[in-house]
Parts: structure tokens; sequence; C-alpha cells
């Protein structure tokens, strides 16, 4: 029994928070333009994070959101199609709920993990800053209800992470690596917003699931079949699933790897999180088959190519951090099969294994690529054999390291093992085994990419620059977000019932 | 009396076209700015068009957000480009090629 009862918009408090930190940022900032002062704006943005984690969590368990719980909340005005009236245009359910976890804890490392990277840049503000407002978008983007906020929620990411991509001005690499994801995540959202006209050209309205009730019945197919493909183009983009995924092995090597981490785990959650609720609620699979717009086919023929592609390019790579951006081309192709295997009788399940991948892949991934900015931090190299015999120097980053890749890969006893295990029986059982087989060899093939890694760290020789990594130069923050991860990644194997509980809840809600 | 809903259509999908074109063969950045913000516009073309045909005001002001986050997608693509020229002297997309493809 509550004491009191929060407002309505109160449950959009995480985001708020999100949005609160980056201004109050953005104050400090203007108070002291060149400030250095590390422990200062790194706390800000990790305290406003870890808030926004802890009443993520707090609602969660309280159970907003929940349909048997206290219910989804739906704000901001309603939307009529002939005299029904649908929700708002933010809606706050267990899938919003969940992902902002993601989010947040995702944010957390990072903040924690750029209080060493930082060390000697300039404008520490700005970056924190822009982590943060990429950090609200992501947050609005799992709670938006309609396609105008999902545009808008969509930009706020996309617009803050071309900076913190470009953020070391004089690294050729890094400009190069801004200008590719700005080049193509302009086009994308032009794509995007294109496809966002012509729904809107058919049905009349922008609300989901007014767009699915107009959407019934009409004449106008094909104009209605290309804005959804181009829809789907624009969160291709995103996700970095195949035709739009050329940016990301370039943004993700050029990028601090922070960054790197920030958006190959959080940026592609937040993708997945519109994909989900735009396909399930405005695009439901059997009003569109109905109306011969079979955008599960597409679905399924991209996760088929992304894990395929993601996988072999992977496994050809020289560079570490490359490997990484090209396996999680691979994972995108996984987590698709969630929307791809979701016209079998258990799409709950499917669905729900699929965000259950995304939990465990925010933190595997985050750790493995914040390891690659240890590595950085120390100036070892880039390539396979630069991480020879790390394991001597620091044997405790090596085995968190060893966790991530092996969850990557999905063994047991790691989280990854689990997620992937349940997204591939819920394949199967949907009918679609070959989805599930064509998972099961690119798994197979990337446990071969992944145990290269693990092979130099342990088994080889040191490398003369190994050398130079002294016990005195052990950076705490890069430290305690691997561990963080690690942990987090080996503890969600045993706590992996309240995950699955809450994304098999989250998914049946999206469902009819 | 106004003109049947399906020649703004025919015009969108023109612009849109032709920005992609431009987006396909122009190696200048700025003249790729160009062209992106024509697809843009493309996409306002049918969202006011279709809320003068629907009845409702949805896609007047949708249009008028696409405008904004046009101008905000501007100015940091304004900044990149400029970092660009700084760290290669030049405005040529097809320059930055340190990492391949």
């Amino acid at each position: 029994m509550a004491l009191f009862e929060l407002p309505e918009w109160a449950a959009l408090a995480p985001t708020f928070v999100l949005a609160a930190t980056s201004l109050a940022l953005l104050v400090i900032d203007s108070i002291d333009p060149d400030s250095t002062n590390r422990p200062m704006l790194a706390g800000t943005a990790t305290t406003g994070a870890l808030l926004a984690l802890a009443v993520t969590g707090w609602y969660l368990v309280a159970g907003v959101g929940d349909p048997n719980g206290r219910g989804i909340v739906s704000l901001f005005g309603t939307a009529q199609v002939d005299g029904t009236v649908f929700g708002g245009q933010l809606v706050v359910d267990q899938m919003s709920l969940l992902f902002t976890f993601i989010f947040a804890s995702v944010t957390a490392m990072v903040t924690v993990a750029s209080y060493d990277y930082l060390r000697g840049h300039s404008y520490q503000a700005e970056y924190y800053s822009l982590v943060m407002l990429a950090a609200t978008g992501m947050s609005l983007m799992a709670s938006a209800a309609s396609l105008a906020t999902v545009f808008v929620s969509f930009e706020l990411l996309s617009l803050s992470s071309y900076a913190l991509v470009a953020f070391l001005k004089k690294n050729r690499g890094s400009v190069e690596a801004g200008l590719k994801y700005f080049l193509i995540g302009a086009l994308s959202s032009a794509v995007f917003v294109y496809g966002i006209s012509l729904v809107y050209a058919v049905t009349g309205s922008l609300q989901l699931a007014a767009v699915a009730q107009a959407a019934a019945g009409t004449e106008l197919v094909g104009v209605l079949g290309l804005g959804v493909i181009l829809v789907l183009g624009g969160i291709a983009f995103k996700t970095a699933v195949v035709p739009f995924h050329f940016w990301a092995p370039e943004a993700y090597e050029g990028a601090p790897a922070p960054i790197s981490a920030f958006l190959s785990s959080a940026s592609k959650a937040a993708g997945f999180v519109v994909a989900f609720r735009v396909f399930t609620l405005a695009f439901p699979f059997e009003t569109f088959l109905d109306l011969g717009v079979d955008w599960v086919l597409a679905v399924q023929i991209l996760a088929v190519v992304t894990m395929t592609l993601g996988n072999f390019a992977a496994a050809t790579q020289t560079e570490v951090k490359r490997m990484l951006a090209y396996s999680s081309v691979g994972h995108a192709g996984y987590a698709l099969i969630g929307l791809a295997a979701i016209t079998g009788s258990n799409s709950e399940i499917v669905l729900g294994a699929g965000m259950m991948h995304l939990v465990v892949y925010g933190f595997m991934n985050t750790g493995a690529f914040l390891f690659v900015a240890l590595v950085e931090y120390w100036d070892v190299g880039r390539t396979f054999e630069d991480y020879n015999g790390l394991a001597t120097r620091a044997p405790v980053a090596s085995l968190a390291m060893t966790v991530f890749m092996f969850s990557l890969a999905g063994l047991p006893p790691f989280g990854g093992f689990a997620s992937k295990y349940i997204l591939f029986m819920g394949a199967v059982n949907a009918g679609f085994w070959w989805l599930a087989a064509v998972g099961a060899v690119n798994s197979a093939l990337s446990l071969y990419y992944y145990s290269r890694v693990v092979k130099a760290l342990w088994f080889e020789d040191p490398s003369d620059d190994v050398g130079k990594v002294g016990i005195a130069n052990q950076p705490v923050g890069l430290y305690a977000a691997i561990l963080f991860a690690a942990v987090a990644t080996v503890a969600l194997l045993p706590a992996f019932g309240p995950v699955s509980d809450t994304a098999v809840s989250a998914a049946s809600s999206l469902l009819p | 009396m106004a003109p049947p809903v399906e020649y703004y259509l025919f015009l969108s999908a023109a612009v849109f076209c032709i920005g992609l074109f431009g987006i396909l063969t122009r190696r200048n950045a700025l003249m790729f700015l160009m062209s992106v913000e024509l697809m843009l516009n493309a996409a306002n073309i049918n969202f006011i068009a279709f809320s003068f045909h629907h009845g409702n005001l949805t896609g007047q002001v949708f249009s008028l957000f696409t405008m904004a986050l046009a101008a905000a997608e501007v100015a940091v693509g304004i900044g990149i480009i400029l970092v660009l020229y700084r760290n290669f002297q030049d405005m040529d997309v097809t320059k930055p090629a340190t990492m391949r493809w």
C-alpha cells in the first residue's frame, strides 16, 4: 500500500533524470568552461546514470507498466481514428523500463570508464553532456508510442552520437569515423522520415496503434509497403543490420573506445526497441500479411544475411576492435530473430528472447569494448598479436575479457548462453528451425574468432609492448567498469529468471 | 479546386530521387548535405499534402519538427565537415580512407 501516489508523468522519471544530468553538466561547463575536474564531471554523469538506473529498477519491481501491476502508463494526449481512442505520444510499459535499464547501466559503465580514458582531453563537460543527451534519446525511443516521437528521439540520439564519434578532433581516424557515421546516418534518417511520410499518407495518423487500425483494408498497398520498407531501412541503420551496416566497423574503430562500447550496445538496443514496438503495434503482421505487405519475410532475410556476413567478416579481421565491430553486426542478426520468428504460436517467447539477448549483450559487449579501451589506454596496439601475453601483466582484466568472449560466443556458464539458447529454442518451436540452424552455425564460427583473443591473452608469449603495461598504471575507473560488466555477465545466468519473466511479459503486452 | 493528391506523391518521389541521386554521385561534403535536405523536404511535401487530404494537422506539425531537425542535422554536419577540412585539407568525402570499408 503506497503512502502517496505519484503523478502519471513521474513514470518517465528515468528519462527526466538523464536529461537533467545533461543540462547540469552544461551548467557546470558554462560556469567553468575549461574544467578538467575529471572527478566532478565523471561523478555527475555517473550519479545521474545510476539514479536513472535505480529509479528504473524500482519501477520494474513496483510493477509500473505491468498490465497486472500498476498498468501501462500512456502520456501526452490521445489519438482518434473513426471514434476509437488510442494512447498518447509516449508510453511507459515493461519493455520501455527493461530497455531503459540497459541504457542506464551501459551509460553508467561508459561514464565511469571515460574518467580514465579522457585524461588530458579538453571539452570533457561537453563529452559527458552529449553522452547523457544520447541516453535521454535512447530512453525516449524506448517509450515512443508515435512515429513523431520515434523520429525526434531517434534524431536526438543520432545527432549526439555523430558528435561523440568525431570527439577526438585532431585524430584523423576519429574524424573519418564521424564523417562516415554522419553521412550514412543523415541518408538513413532521410529515408526513415520519408517512410514515415508515406505511412502517414496512407493512414492519416502517426500514433502506432492508430496506424495499424487505419492501415487495415487500405487500397494504397504499394505506397504503404514502400513506407514500411523505408522505415525498416531507417531502423536497420541504427541497429547496424546488413544493408546499412557499413558505418559500423568504421565508426566503432575510429571512435573513442568507450563511445564504441556505448554505440554498439546501447544505441543498437535503442534501435531494436523501436523496431519491436513499431513492427508489433503499428505494423502487426496479421493485418499486413492480409494486405500483402510481408515485412516478416524481409526481416527473416535480413536476419540470416546479417548473422552470416557479420560473423564471416569478423573471422577475417586482424584488429580486435574491428573484430568486435563485426561481431556486433552479427549479434544484431541474432536479435532480429525475435522479430523474424514472430509468426509462430509462441511469439511472446521469441520476442521476449530477443529482448533478453539485448539485455545480456548490453553488459558483455560493453565490457569487451571497455577492455579494448583499457588496452588503448596502455597504448599496447590494436591487433591480435599485440594482445599476446597481456594476461601476465593484467590477469584480472584478461579474466574479465575471457568471460566476455565466451559469453558472446554463447558458451555456458555465462549469461550469453541462456539468452541464445532461449532465442534459438524459441525459433525452433515457432517452426523456423532454419533460422535457429543458421544462428547455431554462426555461433560455432564465432567461437573461432573469440577464442583467438583468449589464446592471445593467455597462451602466447608476451610481446615487447606488453612489457610497458606497468603495475603502477592501473586506471581505477576502467577496471571498475570492466569488473562490473564481468560480474553482471556471470550473474545474469543464475538471475535469468526475473529478466526472462519481465521480457516475456513485456513482449506479450505488445502482441494482440 | 485542389489538384489530386497523387500528384504530390509524384512530386515528392521526384524530389526524393533527385536527393538520392545527388548523394550517390557528389563527392563534395556540402553538396551531400544539400542532397539530404532535398530528401527531407520530399517528406515534408508528403506530410503537408496529406495533412490537407486527411483533414488533420498531424502532418503539418510533423513537418515543422522535420525542418527543425534538418537544421540541427546541418549544424552538426557542418561541424564535422569543418574538422574534416582541418584534418584532411579537403571536403571530398572519398578522401578520408585510412580505414578500409
